[in-house]
């Protein structure tokens, strides 16, 4: 009778719906899930690709300027301690959190213009410096302080990024907003 | 005293005379050792079958049935015992012949009517003579004696153990064994030799050099010259990208940026993975291509060097002279790189070598024996080079050869300053230090400033290329046919040529064969299940015949399976045939009735029960016969007695995989095949159609399992 297929993940509806802080240029798609009790605040031109997970039931949840959280990926993902602080998650400007990356809550601060890689995972209270990349299926443990510069690949190996390119690759990541407003369908009025 | 002089003691005149058990003894063995010594030592000629062999030596196709060492098993395997033995049967003949002829032309009768007697010098001659001999035959009849009982019974029981290895049974506990079994994928399979091939005795030749990263064919030709194209990272060997260093102008102020702005300017190689930049060693590139080249020309912090071709023209250049002069040495001193260097001191010895005349120093006195005497050096060198270089130069004395003093001699001063060092590693930590493997990867690098004292901090790593792969095809050794030969084109995966092994031998599969009434015997029913010791088990081993004729298959197992512990192993049919591969649809088309006719004649025979089906029926096991029978495949039954594995005192404990059950066979293939045309070894064929019989023979080894321990 029905040849669509289901989502998995519960129904949008599912759960209290978060006091929001939208800025009027950020671009949510209509599936994304926003959930939780305390406030959600994304700041301008940002971008929440459909089905990002953005879960405030441990804490404020706060995406900065231009920031892009892409699908399947989940902020403020309650870990291991399961405790409720005042900010949950909080992303610096520029940060890109790729498909299926989990941040877990508890005071996360990532910091600005880090990449966190496809299936990453920051732990719980881990505070992540600036302009660091989390290469795909990076693990940093809860508590951990990475500083700034910091490139974690393969397992857990750290090295110092000497390239000098941020400003670049924020210039880059602006352009890349500009496509992605107009490739995603916005609907903040949905969260309101 | 005075010394005993030479007069003629004629008083007491001793002579010899032979006996008569001596002479009949000579006439008997002297023409039946010239006849043995005659077969031996023209072999084959006189072996049965060969064109001496009749009539003189026609007992001896009997007696080699017998005694091996004459017959065709010791010929075959090339034992030279037998004809160095008739050597010696010859030479003791000749010294029997010639003291024989000594007493006869120098004998004269001690009594009128006796026997001749030889006396004096030549009696004494002839009598060691004949002595010698005796001695001879006896300690050569020993020697033969020996060493017949020191061999064991050749070939008349199957388990003899042959110092050959080829009659000897397959041990796949060996260690060489690892090296001599393959599954039968890997195996390839020559056409006209009609040998099995495998991966150790194939030679290659490269098809095609490729660059793994980007597939790119390069050239044999361009291999040296131009490099290669794609480098990886240093840090985590990931694939690095050429990207432009410079920043580009805004994209703000452009409509277009990325199609419009031609990318300009210093360019870098940057990992996308770990982040990792050329510019982090110093090294920028003018071009985006040929990185290669570039790359050999800069030294780690962006400095260009020098080769060493181009500093030979520099040199020549008279306008670098007052340049160079106005420099200094220290600028040429501290940028000796490797390749410079060996150039360098190659010119050096090269010049002294060939100025003969150059004894300039006081070591002179030393330079017959000097290592380091031009002379020495150009003698030791005509040892391994193998060529006349010594005779052609004239022999003078030349003195020792100098070192190098200057830098543009090659003197390079060791840095044994390693503070700078310290001072990093204090700073970075250990975690600023390269990993065995990122040293490992490094490429040489020629234009390293010097090697002693060269860090092995990872802020000096350099880009690596990436190590070409090949296409290889793969000849057969013997008659140079290829045999495996890959699509010349990287993207394709397939082959030109192929010949597998398994489309010309047949495959085995085995199968825990279960006997449901179980009276005799119960097995492992279950495959992979732990075989019981001292249980006998039942597997059916499946043979499938892939060829298009129908093959004879013959198998050799050992009673006993070889190593510590020994299973017993018995091939109910070792001995039977498979129809040949023919075309299903042949088969399935052929008419009904006969073919039921044919498939009721093809059942085991002596079951009771209906032959279809139903496999309960098979309690009963019959030797000689095969179990089931199908187009191309022939099942039969190997009973086995898996060994207790109880380890008793004194023996060491199980050592690894000694659990394992493995069965080695003798595989023994005959059928009839057309008579190849384009065999070139084979003399031509008389007849077209003639079919000729061919066999191949291997070892196999059978696992079937672990034994429960």
């Amino acid at each position: 009778m029905s040849s669509k297929r289901h989502s998995i993940l519960p129904p949008v509806s599912s759960g209290p719906k978060p006091p929001v802080h939208f800025s009027s240029s950020i671009t949510i798609a209509d599936s994304a899930v926003l959930t939780g009790t305390h406030p959600i605040a994304i700041h301008s031109e940002s971008v929440v690709h459909p089905r990002a997970r953005l879960d405030s039931l441990a804490g404020r949840l706060t995406v900065g300027r231009r920031c892009v959280v892409h699908e399947r990926a989940t902020l403020g993902a309650i870990g291991t301690s399961g405790r409720i602080t005042e900010a949950a998650v909080t992303l610096g400007d520029y940060v890109v959190v790729e498909v299926g990356a989990a941040i877990e809550a508890g005071e996360t601060v990532i910091g600005e213009g880090t990449v966190v890689g496809v299936g990453a995972r920051v732990g719980a209270g881990a505070v992540i410096g600036k302009h660091c990349t989390l290469t795909p299926h990076t693990e940093i443990a809860a508590g951990e302080v990475v500083p700034d510069f910091t490139v974690v690949f393969s397992n857990g190996m750290r090295r110092t990024d000497k390239r000098g390119v941020a400003e670049l690759k924020n210039k880059g990541l602006a352009r890349q907003i500009d496509v992605l407003r107009r490739m995603i369908p916005s609907n903040p009025a949905k969260f309101a | 005293m005075a010394p005993p002089t030479n007069k003629a003691v004629a008083a007491p005149r001793w002579s010899h005379t032979p006996t008569t058990p001596l002479l009949l003894w000579l006439g008997v063995s002297l023409p039946l050792v010239a006849w043995d010594t005659g077969y031996m030592l023209m072999r084959p000629h006189t072996m049965p079958g060969g064109s001496l062999h009749w009539p003189l030596w026609v007992p001896y196709a009997l007696y080699g049935e017998v005694d091996h060492l004459y017959g065709f098993k010791q010929w075959h395997l090339k034992n030279s015992f037998a004809a160095a033995q008739s050597l010696m049967n010859l030479v003791e003949s000749l010294m029997y012949l010639g003291y024989l002829a000594l007493w006869y032309s120098y004998g004269k009768p001690a009594a009128p009517g006796g026997r001749k007697a030889v006396g004096g010098r030549v009696g004494a001659i002839a009598a060691l003579l004949g002595f010698s001999a005796a001695v001879m035959t006896v300690s050569k009849t020993v020697l033969y004696y020996s060493s017949t009982i020191a061999r064991p019974s050749d070939a008349n029981s199957p388990t003899s153990t042959e110092p050959d290895e080829d009659d000897r049974t397959f041990d796949p506990r060996a260690p060489r064994s690892n090296f001599s079994l393959y599954p039968l994928e890997y195996l390839l399979y020559c056409e006209d030799c009609h040998q099995i091939r495998c991966p150790r005795c194939v030679t290659e030749e490269i098809v095609t050099y490729y660059c793994p990263n980007c597939l790119f064919e390069v050239p044999s030709s361009n291999l040296k010259s131009e490099g290669n194209r794609c480098f990886q990272c240093p840090i985590c060997i990931g694939p690095l990208a050429v990207t432009s260093v410079e920043t580009k102008p805004d994209p703000g102020l452009l409509a277009a940026p990325d199609s419009a702005s031609p990318h300009s300017g210093p360019y870098a190689l940057t990992c996308s993975y770990c982040n990792w930049s050329s510019t982090e060693v110093g090294i920028k590139f003018e071009k985006p291509n040929s990185i290669h080249a570039q790359l050999a020309k800069l030294r780690n912090g962006g400095e260009t060097r020098l080769t060493a071709k181009e500093q030979k023209e520099r040199r020549k250049d008279p306008s670098y002279r007052p340049q160079a002069a106005a420099q200094g040495e220290l600028g040429e001193a501290e940028a000796l790189d490797l390749e410079t260097q060996f150039a360098n001191l190659k010119l050096l010895y090269q010049k002294q070598l060939a100025d003969p005349n150059a004894a300039d120093n006081g070591l002179a006195a030393l330079g017959d024996l000097g290592f380091s005497s031009p002379t020495s050096l150009s003698r030791i060198m005509s040892i391994y080079t193998g060529g006349s270089l010594q005779d052609k130069k004239p022999k003078s004395r030349v003195g020792a050869m100098r070192e190098a003093l200057e830098a543009n001699e090659g003197l390079q001063l060791a840095d044994l300053d390693e503070s700078a060092a310290i001072a990093q590693l204090q700073d970075e930590g250990l975690d600023g230090t390269a990993s065995t493997s990122q040293l490992a990867d490094q490429p040489p690098n020629i234009g390293e400033v010097h090697l002693h004292g060269s860090d092995r901090f990872i802020s000096e790593l350099r880009p690596i290329p990436y190590l070409l792969r090949t296409k290889r095809s793969k000849r057969c050794p013997v008659c140079r046919h290829i045999i495996s030969k890959p699509e010349a084109k990287v993207q394709t995966t397939r082959f030109r040529i192929r010949l597998v092994a398994g489309s010309y031998i047949p495959s085995i599969a085995i199968r825990p064969l279960s006997l449901s009434s179980g009276s005799s015997a119960s097995g492992a029913a279950v495959p992979g299940a732990l075989l019981e010791p001292l249980k006998p088990t039942h597997f059916l081993l499946t043979f499938k015949n892939p060829i298009f004729e129908t093959i004879k298959v013959t198998l050799g197992a050992p009673a006993k399976t070889p190593g510590r512990f020994a299973s017993k192993v018995t091939v109910l049919c070792p001995d039977f045939e498979i129809d040949a591969n023919t075309d299903v649809w042949d088969e399935a088309l052929k008419e009904g009735g006969e073919r039921d006719r044919e498939r009721e004649r093809r059942r085991r025979k002596g079951e009771e029960g209906s032959g279809g089906g139903s496999n309960n029926n098979h309690n009963q096991l019959e030797v000689g016969k095969i179990w089931e029978r199908g187009r191309n495949w022939v099942s039969i039954v190997v009973e086995v007695v898996p060994a207790s594995l109880t380890v008793e005192h004194g023996e060491g404990p199980l050592r690894e995989d000694e659990d394992v059950l493995e069965i080695p066979m003798f595989v023994r293939v005959e059928w009839e095949a057309e008579t190849g045309g384009e065999d070139v070894g084979t003399a031509p064929s008389k007849d077209k159609e003639a079919r000729e019989k061919r066999e191949l023979a291997y070892w196999c080894v059978l696992g079937l399992g672990r034994i429960r321990q």
